[in-house]
């Protein structure tokens, strides 16, 4: 503890650093990015639900997107000027308390779709806890964490694991595989930061690959969550929604060619063949009109906001800002590769939406806060907070 | 310091590991995308061209079959048809299904329609049909069992009914042989059809037989087609190209309904009265008149058209409606039901017999075998002792005699052709094989020259050529089966059975028919027209015009034909007034109206050779009218059924003798009579009023 608050000192003292306003540190090249995934999005949620009949369109989808995005925005901002040292002592309620959410949404007030028990439903709009619950954990996780200076024993480990069990087993009695999953790469992302020894890595890679097989052959997924795990192996022989969803998918992008059917021209989208492209498969929506060119942009943008993530992490002036932004870079990278992956045919399928793209309040909401907090990691890391 | 720049390097490694991480995940990402996008396009492309566009077939209807008079023969009618889904029955466990199929074939069997289990599964396991059709199992259910199938479908999986268009006869087996009937494409008749001009699909039918058969090119409707784009659901989004249906052009025939009615009733009686003859008992064997079965054909002589043409035993087409169960088929191509599918007025062949004779004459006066330098003349008496023996014989059948050797007396060509003296012609085909530069092929020659021995050219599908012999075709008989001949060569007596058409000689009745047309209308033989029009079914304007055919003007100058015709004329009318001989057919037209509407003819009363038992003579007779010009000519063929003057020609006299008194019976068609009874039934119950004075209240009452 007191080798931090030296460096501390040091950094803030550091007579070659410039003056330490926020203001002159917001990192645009994050923001920009994240917006023009965001207005992507938009038109892409509007291509995938805007039906056959023009004049029978339902703009819900697409003013409900427009609402998330600038919602989230406003978020993002909210998350980035609070200096995220302050917002530290705030952690434990976010936690515990969207915690408690993940247990009160297996009760009869949360609401199940596809088999998942993973909302909440007021009137018109949906709250995914799981989504909210994914920031609160990054904090939660790096806060704990920053307390060992980037040195973690087996009890310290343990302990750290159970912090993130707690989400995680309820979000697999949500039967939420796709969301578990992300926790599950940002705690390995988080621990390899933060300190974990080598062979304790190995053993959790060996102790995970022993649960997953566990998982598999004892029967506690359902039929047709084996089946959505499996079937992009096969799609062909696969004679399920799955299947038909990710051939449907693959059909859609691959008859995008180099440039796309060009924005609204896209049949296979049209004809709403792929199933939730709105949301998880949002994607095929992507690769069909705007083809490999447009695709790559869309991945080149994520690879910026990536980028950034892991320049602040490597340029925060502490590990719990460091920590923060392996959490948000982890998250944000394996629900782009996971989901992008499942609607190419190389992932199995798990209902994760695309950050920023995909349509969806909580998603939104929960990327934005995310990216705010880098941002807020990038603006006050020359500060002092006492 | 030391400790604290050891975690900013561990922590700079693992950052490192960590954006090493992210950077691969992006390789499979874009690898894949390339693959997809750039390597695969065109395929994704059909992909989604297979997706989204659907072409929608619609079935046109065939056009309908009508007479002369434009009297409905072959219509169209609805038929709610019970279909089962292979792709739902799939996953019906395979002992439900055996009970599903009981229960449906009981429901519909109660229902009126009596139906099989084995039918059902007969036709849901047909290889027709593909794994997501619905396969049609039954048609012709009442409209209230389609109503309970619906309303009760959770009980019936996969069962439901469509309503398809079928074929109507309103005249049931009338003119059967003529229509003919339509059928399911054949895998081979759909190859066939590949490049037609209306396509073909799978299971659509095609005419099989009759005009059907012959007229398929215009009678097929020509089915719509409808591109679309549909979404996942198959909801239709956009329609890219649409093809409407065009109902096939309507046929109209040569045939009148009611000449039709009457000759097939008159063939069936004259049968009937055939069959009443008694057995004979004779020294060879015992002769039973069996009349099985015969033809009738009627033509206007003048150009060439059909009137009617029957056959008998006959069927019914509307069998064919359904989709004929095989032991019906069976049945129906049995030689033991004597085949009644068989159409014998121009697939049946026959000895002609002496019908054949006239045209023996005509190559006696052609050739001057008849004539100055020949052996007769045309006036000269011949004495018909009613045996005849070939002078120089040189083997086989030497003796030849008329029929029961009975004599004719002094003949000259007419009154051989009146009495229809053997001897006569004998006398004649002898000469033309011995006599030098004479051809012993000269009948056969004036007989191809009427049409014998090759189609006729019909617009009728599978015609017969029958046959005429010759010594090259013997040889070559002879070569392909040496059990049914003496010898390989041709003897005299094979001329003089050729001369009054037996031994090998084979002539379909519309091929008799055919060439007496040519020989009574001046000397066009004419290829028989069946077909008249073809019409639009909507407008009813006339599309193509079948004009008439003629194969060929025949050389038929006065010379020749005043001594036939006049020979021919006798046979219904001659009567020599001091030792009553009669022509053939005399007392069958005994109190015809000849004065008013002259009629001739020829009989004829061939042997069908066999080696197990003795047959009753083939019976036949051909007669025209009113002469000099005539309209009507007509012939008959009754088998086994004995002399053609005694059984043949009162089929015929009965026939012409409505037509000249003009007194042909209207045919009703099925509608009609239930029409003509409801009038009967209202008429009968308005006399019991009348008697009881109470009303009665009845079904028809109330209508």
């Amino acid at each position: 503890m007191k080798e931090m608050s030296r460096s501390r000192r040091k950094s803030s003292l550091n007579p070659s650093g410039n003056p330490i306003s926020p203001w002159l540190h917001i990192d645009l090249a994050l923001i920009l990015s994240v917006v023009v995934l965001a207005i992507t999005g938009i038109f892409m949620v509007y291509s995938a639900t805007r039906g056959t009949d023009p004049d029978l369109y339902d703009r819900s989808f697409l003013s409900r997107q427009l609402l998330n995005v600038v919602l989230g925005f406003c978020v993002m901002v909210f998350a980035a000027l609070v200096p995220y040292r302050r917002l530290r002592d705030w952690v434990p309620i976010l936690f515990w308390g969207s915690s408690f959410m993940l247990l009160l949404v297996l009760t009869p007030l949360g609401v199940e779709r596809n088999g998942t028990r993973a909302w909440f439903e007021f009137g018109q709009f949906q709250l995914q806890p799981s989504e909210i619950c994914k920031v609160a954990f990054i904090f939660a996780l790096a806060s704990y964490l920053e307390q060992f200076d980037g040195h973690l024993n087996q009890k310290q480990l343990i302990y750290a694991l159970f912090l993130s069990a707690v989400p995680l087993g309820l979000i697999l009695l949500e039967t939420d595989v796709g969301s578990a999953l992300v926790f599950i790469a940002i705690t390995m992302g988080m621990l390899l930061v933060g300190g974990a020894q080598t062979r304790h890595i190995f053993l959790m890679t060996i102790a995970g690959i022993t649960g997953v097989i566990t998982i598999w052959s004892t029967g506690l997924l359902q039929e047709y969550q084996r089946d959505r795990l499996t079937s992009f192996i096969d799609p062909v022989s696969s004679q399920t929604e799955a299947a038909y969803q990710q051939t449907q998918a693959q059909i859609a992008i691959g008859s995008g060619g180099l440039r796309g059917q060009g924005f609204g021209q896209g049949q296979q989208t049209r004809g709403e063949f792929v199933p939730e492209q709105h949301t998880d498969f949002i994607f095929s929506v992507v690769g069909e009109e705007f083809g490999f060119v447009g695709a790559v942009v869309v991945l080149g943008l994520f690879a910026v906001v990536i980028w950034r993530c892991w320049r602040t992490a490597k340029k925060s002036s502490d590990l719990l800002g460091a920590l923060i932004c392996v959490g948000v870079l982890c998250m944000i990278m394996f629900q782009m590769f996971q989901s992008v992956g499942m609607t190419l045919g190389i992932m199995p399928i798990t209902g994760i939406p695309i950050p920023f793209v995909s349509y969806g309040g909580s998603s939104a909401l929960t990327t934005f806060i995310a990216i705010g907090l880098v941002l807020n990691v990038h603006m006050h890391r020359y500060e002092v907070v006492r | 310091m030391i400790g604290q720049r050891a975690d900013s390097r561990s922590r700079r490694l693992r950052l490192a590991i960590l954006g090493a991480v992210a950077i691969c995940l992006f390789v499979p990402l874009v690898a894949r995308l390339w693959y997809l996008q750039i390597i695969k396009e065109t395929a994704f492309i059909e992909r989604v061209v297979d997706n989204t566009t659907e072409t929608i077939i619609e079935r046109a209807p065939r056009g309908r079959i009508i007479d002369v008079n434009g009297r409905i023969l072959v219509n169209n009618r609805q038929s709610i048809v019970v279909t089962l889904d292979k792709e739902e029955m799939s996953t019906v466990k395979t002992s439900d299904l055996d009970q599903l199929f009981f229960d449906l074939a009981r429901e519909i069997s109660l229902s009126g329609k009596l139906t099989k289990v084995t039918q059902i599964e007969a036709a849901y396991e047909s290889d027709r049909y593909g794994p997501f059709a619905e396969v049609p199992v039954v048609q012709d259910i009442s409209k209230e069992l389609q109503v309970y199938l619906a309303e009760f479908s959770y009980k019936w999986p996969g069962v439901g009914t469509t309503i398809i268009t079928v074929r109507d006869y309103p005249y049931g087996s009338l003119a059967a042989h003529i229509l003919g009937y339509v059928g399911s494409l054949s895998e081979g008749e759909l190859s066939q059809v590949a490049n037609a001009a209306k396509p073909y699909l799978a299971n659509d039918e095609i005419g099989k037989a009759g005009i059907e058969l012959f007229y398929e090119n215009a009678l097929r409707g020509t089915p719509g087609r409808k591109t679309v784009v549909v979404d996942r659901f198959n909801n239709i989004l956009d329609t890219t190209e649409e093809v409407p249906a065009r109902a096939g052009s309507d046929v109209q025939l040569t045939i009148d309904i009611d000449l039709q009615a009457m000759a097939e009733q008159y063939l069936k009686e004259g049968l009937d009265i055939a069959r009443q003859q008694p057995t004979k008992f004779e020294e060879e064997g015992v002769i039973i008149y069996r009349a099985p079965a015969g033809a009738m054909v009627v033509m206007n002589p003048r150009n060439g058209t059909v009137l009617a043409m029957a056959s008998f035993p006959t069927y019914d087409p509307g069998l064919f409606v359904s989709g004929i169960a095989q032991d019906e088929y069976d049945k129906l191509i049995d030689p033991g039901n004597n085949l009644p599918l068989l159409n014998r007025a121009i697939q049946g062949t026959y000895p002609p017999g002496s019908t054949f004779k006239p045209f023996t004459a005509y190559a006696a006066l052609d050739t001057g075998l008849i004539g100055s330098r020949g052996i007769l003349g045309v006036n000269s008496m011949y004495v018909d002792t009613g045996v005849y023996t070939i002078p120089t014989c040189e083997g086989g059948t030497c003796e030849f005699q008329n029929a029961g050797a009975l004599p004719n007396g002094d003949v000259d060509l007419r009154l051989a052709l009146t009495y229809s003296s053997d001897v006569y012609f004998y006398n004649l085909a002898t000469h033309f094989d011995i006599l030098p530069g004479f051809d012993l092929e000269s009948p056969q020659v004036t007989a191809r020259y009427f049409g014998f021995g090759v189609p006729s050219g019909v617009t009728l599908s599978n015609e017969n050529a029958g046959r005429i012999p010759t010594p090259d075709t013997r040889r070559e008989a002879y070569r392909q089966n040496p059990e049914a001949f003496l010898t390989d060569q041709w003897l005299t007596g094979d001329t003089l059975n050729t001369s009054i058409g037996q031994g090998d000689v084979l002539a379909t009745p519309l091929q008799i028919v055919n060439a007496y047309a040519a020989l009574v209308n001046g000397g066009t033989l004419y290829a028989p027209n069946i077909g008249l029009r073809s019409l639009n079914p909507i407008t009813g304007e006339t599309e193509v015009e079948f004009a008439s055919r003629v194969t060929r003007e025949l050389y038929l100058p006065a010379a020749y034909t005043q001594p036939i015709l006049d020979g021919l004329a006798g046979v219904t009318t001659w009567r020599r007034p001091d030792n009553g001989q009669v022509g053939t057919a005399y007392s069958a037209f005994l109190n015809f109206p000849h004065e008013d509407w002259p009629v001739s003819g020829k009989t004829g009363t061939s042997e069908k050779q066999s080696i197990e038992e003795l047959i009753a003579d083939y019976g036949l007779f051909v007669a025209w009218g009113p002469n000099p010009d005539p309209e009507y000519i007509a012939v008959v063929v009754l088998e086994e059924a004995g002399f053609g003057g005694a059984v043949a020609a009162p089929v015929v006299r009965k026939y012409l003798e409505k037509i000249a008194y003009g007194i042909v019976p209207r045919h009703l068609s099925s509608e009609e009579e239930d029409e003509v009874a409801r009038q009967q039934v209202q008429e009968s119950e308005r006399d019991l009023e009348a008697i009881f004075e109470i009303p009665l209240v009845t079904t028809g009452k109330k209508s």
